[in-house]
């Protein structure tokens, strides 16, 4: 299956936007991890829920390890967030969009506008839940993790 | 207190570089207040815009003091929001006096950003990595990632120095399609729609989009809205453009190319 490659496509997407933020060096393998993470998590759903359930759970999975490793290595979320969410924002649907505008199928634009607003919701679900929890669970957790 | 002055200007540079390098406003205010109060000043208040920041300072004694700065927003410069991240850590540990913490911020708003080139680099593999997620084949992420490049070029030599965003912003998605189509008119690449959705993607707000989700999120809401207005704009504008190339070729063409 082409999962491996897909993973591997969102890994480099996520990293090459970690270049363009400045994203310090050392900080590369962990952004295209959480971005690799997050779209496999976005395939993986994909077969069973419609794009914006999948893109909720690619979401949560991507804010969940932005802040774990925001914890551990003691930098800022917007690091490894602002790369790692890139791949689930609604480029394409955008893209469809204009493209069906200009090709005068309006309802087809319509249709589209309306699943990139789906997914921009979900994408601000997975963060504003994610982010209710509490600094010190993820403390608690990368503590217990270099206890063991 | 004879410095206060002096701590407050330290703190509001802190949260200056955070503000312009693309830090959320909770993390801006914190900065500000951790800064002041370790440094002695509890009457320290702040209250930030998307595009600037408001500071008032008011201890017993001392001078009252207030700031407005006026922050453009730059380009998204992470390693410089990590960087004075670190740094209120440590003047939290005890680690700086005042001048050297200014000394500290005046070299980190100094740090070098990556080279332009590298910066191509990374444009091109998002674009690569993107069109083929979005559904294209590895030879239109090929193409993606020239035109990409080519896009790249264009936003840092033409566009972010000379032009608005908003023209920036119309003019780098027409720049993108057109090189799209001209790749796929000499043969490279399968699908011409991947290879604009590849290309196109570095013209995404990322930055204003997530922030924008957080402000709100923090309730800080006038900046949060504006960041938000700011991300859909230049989807709007990215998407004009697009749609301009599209309509140029169709009315020359007829659709046969599309």
């Amino acid at each position: 299956m082409n999962l491996f490659a897909q993973i591997l496509a969102a890994v480099l997407g996520t990293v090459g936007f970690s270049i363009m933020f400045s994203v310090p060096r050392e900080y590369y393998p962990l952004c295209g991890f959480v971005g690799g993470a997050g779209w496999m998590i976005y395939c993986l759903v994909l077969p069973y829920a419609a794009a914006p359930g999948a893109t909720l759970a690619a979401a949560v999975l991507v804010v969940f390890l932005s802040r774990l490793f925001a914890v551990w290595r003691r930098c800022p979320v917007t690091i490894f967030l602002i790369p790692g969410i890139i791949p689930l924002v609604p480029g394409g649907d955008i893209y469809w969009m204009a493209y069906y505008i200009v090709m005068d199928q309006v309802e087809t634009a319509a249709e589209k506008g309306f699943e990139a607003v789906k997914i921009a919701v979900a994408i601000v679900l997975g963060i504003v839940f994610v982010f209710q929890i509490p600094q010190k669970a993820f403390r608690r957790v990368i503590d217990a993790v270099r206890k063991s | 207190m004879e410095h206060e002055r002096e701590i407050m200007d330290v703190a509001i540079e802190a949260g200056h570089i955070l503000l312009e390098n693309g830090a959320e406003i909770f993390r801006v205010e914190e900065t500000v207040y951790r800064i002041s109060r370790h440094y002695g000043i509890d009457s320290g208040s702040i209250f930030t815009l998307s595009n600037g920041l408001f500071v008032t300072a008011d201890s017993v004694g001392a001078e009252p003091f207030s700031k407005v700065i006026h922050v453009p927003v730059g380009s998204a410069h992470l390693d410089r929001v990590a960087a004075v991240n670190q740094l209120s850590r440590e003047i939290e540990e005890g680690r700086f006096t005042v001048s050297q913490a200014r000394a500290e911020l005046e070299r980190i708003r100094r740090m070098p950003g990556k080279t332009s080139r590298m910066q191509v680099i990374g444009a091109a593999m998002g674009s690569a990595g993107f069109a083929y997620i979005y559904g294209g084949s590895p030879v239109d992420s090929l193409a993606a990632f020239l035109a990409g490049a080519i896009l790249y070029v264009y936003i840092l030599f033409v566009s972010r120095p000379h032009l608005s965003k908003m023209v920036g912003s119309i003019t780098g998605g027409a720049v993108a399609t057109a090189a799209s189509m001209l790749l796929y008119a000499l043969g490279l690449g399968e699908h011409l729609n991947y290879i604009v959705i590849g290309a196109v993607v570095s013209l995404i707000p990322g930055v204003a989009f997530t922030n924008a989700i957080r402000d709100i999120t923090d309730e800080n809401y006038l900046a949060g809205v504006v960041r938000m207005l700011d991300a859909l704009l230049v989807f709007f504008c990215i998407a004009m453009g697009v749609g301009m190339v599209y309509a140029v070729v169709q009315g020359l063409m007829g659709g046969a190319a599309l």
